[in-house]
């Protein structure tokens, strides 16, 4: 049997994935040395293995399980390696939380070193597809439905810190009957997940604010403010999130909404922050379907839906380590065919997603947020929700056709009924919407 | 000949010096050259100096210019890299022993600058690559030879040259602040919240009694093409319904004018300056930029492209703005003044007069995708120094007889250093194990293979124990793997327990899924690649 000893423990060099493939009594020989890059399938059973034992409490084979897995994780490896040490650090965090100490576990160990300037920011999303995609088709589906209208009003509940906007307002101003006046209402709770920003969302409102003049369009921007009557100290990010929509952020009277504009409510990347049931008042607006019913009394005039589409709320860990490695393995690949071998921004992103990771894999109840639920079983909970959809016109998928070329060509799009849906290498990631209420007159 | 002189390296005090005429001293450059005629045989080994240190090479402005630095000792061909000199070399038919050159690939070299005032003349801030010196040298202090016909830019290098003219002129949008967009969403995201365009309004601001009118609908159509043409003023007529926003806007002018403050020249010799002709509308080649925002627009006033239309336009508008009240020719006169000072490519001066509200201006003129930090996430040693409690106190306990040996065999008893059974694998820990010993936290965030460069010093009570114990856990993995077992040791009856049998598994599992999984997920296989 070899023992190399190898200068940097971190590297595992990657020779022959292969080596696995030997019958099974001479394993000692198989696994000489060289655990690195398993193909997918075979982390997917280590991860499976590994969830069930934490499952079923068993430790100690959660524990060798982990082992393996360390054998074959790695930071500097192929994607493959890469996304498994999130993998396992998300395990190790449930791992370690099964056995709490006494010293507070940090909700987001993972948070990056430093948040994004708002130049950076709008690097960001324009780096893949991801986020613009939604934007796009959202924005489109937008302009169509304020046709004519002189005054819109925009609900916009996204995590990515209104980069949506810029775009809509420059169409807005080329608009052959003239601009609208547009004001743009945004929560100030938002969940603690990436990107994060270094200036306050009332700073973005200023910039679009002078965006908005410098094209002429009369702007207004408004943060509604959250009840923090309730949140302590202590309280962890997620929790406080919840909280805070919970106490009344989301009431009518504190939307200000005016009679003579045209609502529009924009949902990117938000509702799967929602919790399915607040444990709370019943149908309460923080909650996924009290939120639904709660703007759909608003009456807006169009509903724009975008997410992630996946599966990632199942209460089974071992399903949600499944479905998170099926998913999540886009991201990695698409920035891996996009930008260099060590490239920090690169790392960077993929921390985000790590962070992700870590959510869904590492906590339970109210720390986990993010549940993410596919486009199939969201288009079922809006038609619950007594919404009814409405297709993207000609000209906006052309537009996101467009953009999709404009990206690696491992991007595509695919069209489920009314539903878009953005496709790396043919696999979903992530879906838009247009919804109107059901019996929506005008 | 050109000859290369050499500095010691760094850490020497003494100057070696080669048996030739080549002169070294202690970080002085020569200004000129060695007399030509005897080549210098460069003395790259410094005797006594540890490899680890660079050599640090210090080359005459000459030198470092010339083309041919690479000389061929037989027939005295000189070439610009030593690579072509060695290809050269091979054609000669040397017998083997001359084949070799010695030493010359084992160290690696840094450059430094050889103009003293610069920063990379310093031996700490030597550059490593030649060519990268060479470049540094000539865009920071060579002249600039090269001129794009298209703008009139001038640059020194001829690679950047060749660079600008591809994209210059091409339908690129342009930033103010100078940053490049293929796509139009992306330029018009990123200039809704560049500080460019702050600035820029801010000033429009003060303007706004200025003769903007004539220029809007130019501007407008300007913008609407996407071009890099910023409207000095849109107009500011439509300003009722902007009601909160306007007034909340004032304070960023407020800030701004202090700044625009401290430049106080007289606009017209600013213009006069910038401007060569004289002051009446002649059409300045990057007058687009004039109306922008000072801090960007220097960046992309010399390079800066306009259509002829505009120009004269908004040479009238500067025209009217030199007849203006100084307050507000103040706003001109720092923004022409530096344009004029600075007519490089990405100029220095402009952070300063930036007016940015986030962080170090420097964001604004690097792209922002490569402005990223390495990623380091903050230690976090609590979770796991739990996680690793966690896995000891599963160790300890552990639960049958089979198991304990088995957890043994990972060396996961707190009894670290024993021996028992596994003799040959045992030869390997040891040496390991001294090794590992005194750097945990290393070993832990490398055995994690997370990378994770905390110190876990409060975890370093905790982790020896675990960490020494199963270095096989959480250490160099080749050893560990004798520890798994599976056919060896006291362990090995064992087979049938926990990870053996995931092992197991896994292996057949493989057979199958092999196939069908082909290269795994990321080799470019589409399925999801179940087995």
């Amino acid at each position: 049997m070899e023992a190399e000893l190898r200068g940097t423990p971190t590297s595992i060099p990657v020779s022959n994935p292969n080596l696995l493939q030997t019958p099974r009594d001479s394993l000692s020989g198989a696994l000489r040395g060289r655990l690195g890059s398993l193909d997918g399938a075979c982390i997917e059973k280590l991860l499976l293995h590994c969830a069930s034992a934490l499952e079923s409490n068993d430790v100690t084979l959660a524990q060798q399980v982990m082992w393996v897995l360390n054998n074959v994780a790695s930071p500097h490896g192929d994607p493959n390696q890469r996304l498994t040490s999130w993998f396992l650090r998300a395990l190790i965090a449930r791992a370690s939380s099964l056995c709490p100490t006494a010293m507070p576990f940090a909700a987001t160990g993972l948070a990056r070193a430093r948040p994004m300037t708002v130049t950076e920011l709008a690097g960001y999303v324009d780096l893949t597809p991801w986020h613009r995609f939604g934007f796009s088709a959202s924005n489109g589906a937008i302009l169509k439905a304020v046709q004519d209208r002189p005054k819109v009003h925009v609900l916009d509940f996204g995590i990515t810190h209104c980069m949506q906007w810029p775009t809509l307002i420059d169409e807005l101003a080329k608009r052959p009957e003239g601009p609208p006046s547009l004001r743009i209402t945004v929560p100030s709770s938002r969940p603690p997940v990436p990107p994060s920003l270094n200036i306050s969302i009332e700073e973005v409102g200023l910039r679009l604010a002078n965006f908005a003049k410098f094209r002429d369009i009369p702007f207004e921007f408004h943060v509604i403010k959250a009840n923090s009557a309730n949140s302590g100290d202590g309280m962890d990010a997620a929790l406080r999130f919840r909280q805070e929509l919970a106490s009344g952020q989301l009431d009518p009277s504190s939307l200000g909404l005016r009679d003579d504009e045209t609502l529009v409510l924009n949902c990117q990347s938000w509702l799967r922050y929602l919790p399915e049931e607040s444990g709370g008042i019943a149908r309460d607006p923080s909650s996924r379907d009290g939120f639904l019913e709660f703007i759909r009394g608003l009456g807006p005039r169009i509903v724009t839906v975008t997410d992630e589409d996946s599966d990632l709320d199942s209460p089974s860990l071992t399903s949600r380590i499944m479905a998170c490695f099926n998913y999540l393995w886009i991201p990695f690949d698409a920035l891996e065919t996009l930008l260099p071998k060590d490239s920090p921004q690169k790392a960077e992103y993929e921390a985000d997603v790590g962070q992700k990771i870590e959510n869904i894999i590492g906590f339970e109840g109210g720390r986990r947020i993010e549940r993410s639920e596919s486009g199939v079983r969201f288009v079922q909970r809006m038609k619950r929700a007594r919404f009814q959809s409405i297709p993207f016109d000609e000209e906006t998928v052309k537009e996101v056709k467009l953009l999709l070329d404009e990206h690696a060509s491992g991007w595509g799009m695919k069209k489920e009924e009314d539903m878009l849906v953005l496709t790396w290498k043919g696999h979903s990631s992530v879906f838009t919407t247009a919804w109107v209420p059901d019996g929506f007159d005008e | 000949m050109p000859v290369e002189l050499e500095n010691s390296s760094v850490m020497t005090v003494s100057n070696s010096v080669s048996g030739e005429a080549s002169v070294s001293s202690s970080g002085q450059q020569q200004a000129a050259p060695l007399p030509p005629p005897a080549p210098a045989k460069k003395k790259r080994n410094l005797p006594g100096m540890p490899d680890p240190n660079a050599e640090v090479i210090a080359l005459s402005p000459k030198t470092l210019m010339a083309t041919n630095r690479f000389v061929c000792e037989i027939c005295n061909k000189g070439f610009q890299r030593d690579q072509n000199l060695q290809l050269h070399r091979r054609g000669h038919n040397l017998p083997w022993k001359l084949r070799q050159r010695t030493g010359k690939e084992a160290r690696k070299r840094v450059y430094v600058c050889p103009e003293p005032s610069c920063v990379h003349h310093d031996p700490s801030r030597a550059l490593g690559d030649l060519t990268g010196i060479k470049k540094h040298f000539c865009r920071k202090h060579g002249e600039k030879k090269w001129k794009c016909d298209k703008c009139s830019k001038k640059y020194a290098v001829q690679s950047d040259w060749k660079a600008h003219s591809k994209t210059c002129g091409t339908r690129e949008y342009r930033c103010d602040c100078g940053t490049l967009f293929s796509r139009r969403d992306s330029f018009i995201t990123h200039r809704a919240f560049c500080d460019a365009l702050a600035e820029e309004s801010a000033k429009a601001q003060t303007n706004n009694t200025n003769a903007a009118a004539p220029t809007a609908p130019a501007n407008k159509k300007a913008e609407e093409d996407g071009r890099a043409a910023s409207a000095p003023a849109p107009v500011p007529e439509t300003s009722p319904p902007l009601a909160t926003m306007v007034r909340t806007e004032l304070p960023r002018q407020q800030v701004a004018s202090p700044e625009h403050q401290r430049e106080p020249e007289n606009p017209a010799s600013g213009i006069l300056q910038y401007m060569p002709p004289p002051p009446p509308p002649p059409p300045p080649p990057s007058s687009i930029t004039i109306g922008s925002s000072n801090s960007s627009g220097t960046t992309s006033s010399s390079g800066g492209i306009s259509s002829g239309s505009s120009a004269s336009l908004f040479a009238s508008l500067f025209a009217s703005a030199s007849a203006t009240t100084p307050a507000q020719g103040t706003n001109f006169s720092d923004l022409i003044s530096a344009m004029s000072r600075t007519d490089r490519a990405l100029a220095v001066e402009p952070p300063s007069l930036c007016l940015s509200t986030n962080g170090p201006a420097a964001s604004l003129f690097s792209q922002p995708p490569q402005e990223r930090r390495p990623f380091h996430p903050p230690p976090p040693p609590s979770p796991h120094m739990s996680a690793t409690a966690l896995l000891q106190k599963a160790a300890q306990m552990g639960a049958t007889a089979t198991s304990s040996s088995f957890l043994r065999g990972f060396g996961l008893s707190t009894s670290f250093g024993h021996q028992d059974g596994l003799n040959d694998s045992s030869l390997h820990w040891r040496p390991q194990q001294q090794q590992l010993e005194p750097e945990p936290a290393p070993i832990l965030s490398a055995g994690l293979g997370l990378g994770l460069p905390y110190e876990s010093t409060a975890a370093a009570a905790v982790l020896p124990d675990l960490m020494m114990g199963p270095p096989p856990l959480f250490g160099p993995k080749p050893a560990t793997l004798d520890f798994l077992g599976l056919g060896m040791g006291p362990v090995g009856g064992a087979a049938t327990t926990g990870l053996s049998a995931l092992i197991t598994s896994i292996g057949g599992g493989l057979d199958m899924g092999a196939g069908a999984a082909a290269a795994g997920r990321f080799g470019g296989g589409g399925s999801p690649g179940k087995a």
